[in-house]
Order: structure tokens, then sequence, then C-alpha cells
């Protein structure tokens, strides 16, 4: 009794929540089939229109009490079909290798961003020991997903052709079942993550500057050599915070509503959600992309922060001028031993 | 080759179930408890203009299901049945989202996925394991089109409501129907008021 109430009602809170993310999707066809049933209403007698209302989803009476039964034909499933098959499967496929090759196209033409003065050799503290835990859990569990997700979404077009079908279905029931259960630990250390550094990454109006002068990344034309002013984040960083607060947070509750089957949801949010995990994904795959390169290539001296949780004073200085600043001035700044 | 298709004649269908029945019966070695593969659905029940209709698997040309599967499980055999390797199927439930009718059913409700695997109507033409074998009966259930049989569903629908067989046979005995019903004092092929056989 209570389990039935508490599934009722946490359905309706999760179809809520699908209706505020998915409005944009569902509006043209909740239009579409208002116009249908109210049509409908004024005449029921014509065969014609009793076959037009049921094509858009009017329900009847059925013995079978399996979900929806009652419904003869829905088509909203197919339609959003449609739309993942024509648009977020290339999107996925652009998201992985347009941004990667932008990317190396920029690294070849641009060259790393090199600290101007070159490293000090003096390490001052960014981040904490729980910090670097926390990153590396959601970032491992993070690219688990997303190769996992890559595979789910395009594995049957890109491995199943090339390998025999008893491998293909342990590939594929692996990866759903890792993708099932990396899950949680992405929605944990992602919650975490999100209101532990929060404070951080609050955007100020020298974040503005950054922009106009894309972080001072670019080696060459009226950029070369400018230094944007930055806090502990720059406007990139913080930019990348956020989308991962907003698309985590979309990308987390689309996935539990499709990995819970108990909540015994419509098709229609089902299938949104399909849609939000997808497009979520698309976008989250393509920052992270972005985030590899910048912190592993582009600019030099960044990835130590992430392995060691210090960083270069030049780097700090060069990069986060406002914090070093601030660090220094109020005699929080810690040198490694 | 042949298209097989289903056809429900609403003016022929009773309600009765015993399709439903039939089904069960048949594949009753591979359907969990709970999973009907076949259901009726009665429209403006009660009131004038009443009509059900028969419906499982549509095994349709441009299946949703098959194209949204993300373990490519799904295939169509050269009678345009579609079936399914229920060895590949993960459970994600993609192809319940899909399918306009509601064909595919899962057996499981676990959290984390575990639907277990999906389950709908074969046309009565099991799976991919040899024909008649112990894997297809306990996965699929009965293989009646290797016999030569249509699906049980239609065979035994009491009205011959349900139709099933090749898509041109199918709809040749609709169209005769419609033509013998042009008469609206014709009921089930006989005039009352003059005798008439038609």
């Amino acid at each position: 009794m209570l389990n039935t109430s508490l599934n009722k009602s946490l359905q309706m809170l999760f179809a809520l929540l699908v209706l505020a993310i998915g409005i944009s999707l569902v509006m043209p066809n909740a239009y579409a089939a208002d116009g249908q049933s109210s049509k409908q209403q004024a005449a029921k007698t014509s065969d014609a229109d009793l076959w037009r209302a049921v094509k858009a989803g009017e329900p009847g009476y059925t013995t079978d009490t399996s979900l929806e039964a009652n419904v003869l034909i829905n088509k909203a499933g197919n339609q959003g079909k449609e739309l993942r098959n024509t648009y977020l499967k290339p999107a996925i496929v652009l998201a992985v290798f347009g941004v990667f090759g932008a990317f190396l196209m920029f690294y070849f033409v641009n060259g790393p961003s090199k600290l101007s003065h070159g490293f000090s050799g003096k390490m001052v503290a960014r981040w904490s020991k729980a910090d670097l835990w926390l990153h590396w859990v959601l970032a491992i569990s993070c690219l688990i997903l997303m190769l996992t997700g890559i595979f789910i979404m395009l594995g049957r077009h890109f491995i199943a052709p090339y390998v025999g079908e008893g491998l293909w279905a342990g590939i594929i029931a692996t990866s759903k079942f890792i993708h099932d259960w990396s899950g949680p630990i992405f929605i944990v250390s992602w919650l975490m993550c999100v209101i532990k550094w929060m404070p951080l990454q609050t955007f100020k109006l020298y974040d503005l500057k950054w922009f106009l002068v894309v972080g001072g990344y670019i080696n060459f034309g009226p950029f070369k050599g400018k230094h944007p002013d930055s806090g502990f984040a720059n406007a990139g960083e913080k930019m990348w915070f956020w989308t991962l607060v907003i698309f985590g947070l979309m990308i987390s509750i689309s996935g539990l509503m499709l990995v819970l089957p108990n909540l015994d949801l419509p098709r229609e949010a089902s299938i949104v959600a399909l849609l939000v995990h997808g497009v979520s994904a698309t976008i989250l795959i393509a920052f992270t992309i972005v985030h590899i390169w910048m912190a592993t290539v582009l600019s030099e001296g960044g990835m130590d922060c992430m392995v060691t949780g210090y960083c270069d004073e030049n780097w700090a200085i060069q990069h986060h001028n406002l914090w070093y600043d601030e660090i220094k001035a109020n005699g929080s700044l810690k040198y490694k031993d | 080759m042949a298209v097989m298709k289903f056809l429900c004649d609403t003016k022929r269908c009773i309600e009765c179930n015993g399709c439903v029945t039939a089904c069960k019966n048949e594949n009753d070695s591979a359907l969990e408890w709970g999973i009907q593969r076949r259901r009726v659905v009665t429209l403006n029940d009660g009131l004038p203009g009443e009509a059900s209709i028969s419906v499982a698997c549509m095994h349709c040309t441009d299946a949703p299901c098959m194209a949204v599967c993300p373990a490519d499980c799904f295939y169509r055999t050269e009678d345009g049945i579609v079936l399914h390797d229920k060895d590949t199927c993960i459970g994600c439930g993609y192809c319940f989202y899909a399918c306009p009718f509601g064909a595919p059913q899962f057996p499981k409700k676990t959290a984390f996925g575990s639907r277990g695997k999906m389950d709908k109507c074969t046309f009565c033409a099991g799976g991919p394991e040899e024909n008649h074998s112990d894997a297809e009966r306990q996965k699929y259930g009965a293989n009646r089109i290797a016999e030569g049989k249509l699906p049980m569903c239609a065979e035994l629908c009491a009205t011959k409501a349900l139709l099933a067989g090749d898509a041109g046979v199918v709809s040749d005995i609709y169209r005769q129907r419609m033509a013998s019903r042009g008469n609206p004092n014709v009921i089930w092929g006989y005039n009352p008021k003059t005798g008439e056989m038609i």
C-alpha cells in the first residue's frame, strides 16, 4: 500500500520534472492530441472519427492490467525514436570527433599556452586531498558512463557488424550493466563536487573581459600575450562548472527515470527522458573533451594541479592572478614542503 | 514471399478474449506470470458505436522497435515477421517506449534496469533457435509457422474477426466482407427481410 502510493507520488514528481525539461519537445504533440480528442467528443458515431481518435491515443477498456494497455496507439515513442536516430546519433559522433578534431587543429596552429616566465619550481597549494579524490571519482565514473553510453547508443553501428552475435551480446549487456551501476557513483560524486565547489564558481565582472581575449590562450594576432584577470577559477572553468551543474542534473534525473522501471512512467515521459539523456550526454561529452585538452596539452602546468593538488607559483600568477594576490594578501598561501 | 499481417475486424470482434487465452495457452512455455502477448481493447465501451479490437505485435514493415534497439536484437523473417533474439536482448525497455501498440512486455521490474528479457508476439513463429527445439519452446513458445499453420489466436477466433496470414489474402477477405456489408439490411451475409443470401 505505502509502496504503491510512494511509487505514485515519485511517478508524479518525475513526470512533472520531465515536463519542465522537455516542454518544448512535447508541446506540439500535446496540442495535436488535444485538438483530436475534442473533435472526437463532438462526433463519435462516424468510423473515420473513431479511428482518428484511436490514432491520437484515445484510451478504451481492457482487462489487461499492464502499463497503458488500454491505449491502442501511442505515437509519441516513435516520434522520439525518429528524433533520436536522425539527430542525436550524428550529434554524438560530431561531439566526439568534431570537438576533438577542432582542438587538434587549434593545437597545431596555435601551440600550447606556455608560462611566460617558465616554471618557478615553487609549488602553491590549490586543491585539498578531498578535492582530488572527488574530482577523480567523478572523472572516472563520467568517462566510464560516456564510453558505455556511446556503446549503447552507437555500438550497433560500429561494433555489432564486425564481431560475432555472441560477443556482441556480451559487449552490449556488459555496457548496460556498467552504465547502470556507474550512474549512482556519478550522481553522488557530482552532487558533492557541485556543493563543495559552487562558492568558487560565481560569475564576476572580470569574467566578461576573460571572454573578450579568449582566455589569453591564443598565441597570435591581437590576443597574443594577454593574461586576463581571473580568480580561483577562470571564466572558462566557470562555464564548464555550470554546464556540468545543469546538464549533470538533467542527465541524472533522466537516467533515474530510465533505470527504475518501477516508476511505471508513461511512454511519453520515458522517451522524453531518453532524449534529454542523449542531449545532455552530447553536451557533456563535448565539454569533457575540451576540459581534457585544456588540462593535459593546452595549458602548460595545468595538469599538475589535479595530480598533486599544488600548482606552480608562476602558473598561479599568470592564470589566476586575483586568487594568487588574495591568498598572498590574507596569508593563506601555502607552499609545498 | 508472403508478408504476414494481423487484421482485426471490429464489426465481428465480440470482446470474448478467446485470442488472448489461445495465445497464452499456445505459448505457455515461454510466458512468465503476468505477461500476455495479446490484449483486447474496447472503444466506446457500452456506448453506441462500441468497437473491440484485438491487438498484439503488428509486425510492422518499418518497425520502431527494430530501429530503436541498442542491442540490435530484432530481425525480420522472410515472411515479414518481426522476431527478436532473447540472448542479445538487454532489457533496456526502449522498444516498449517506441512501439505505438505497446506490444513489448518485460517480465521483471527490478531497479537498475533488470527488466528481464523482452517478450512479444512472435506470430507463432518461434525465434532464432532451431525450429521446435527445446530452447525455442522455452524462450519463444510455439512455432506454428514452421508447421505450415497460422497463429493460434486467429485460428481459434470464434467469430473470425481476427485474421492472420499473407497481407494480400487477408485484405481480400476483408474487402469481400466490406462489399457484402454494403447493404445496411444485411446481417452476417443474410437479409432477414427478403431471406436472400449474399
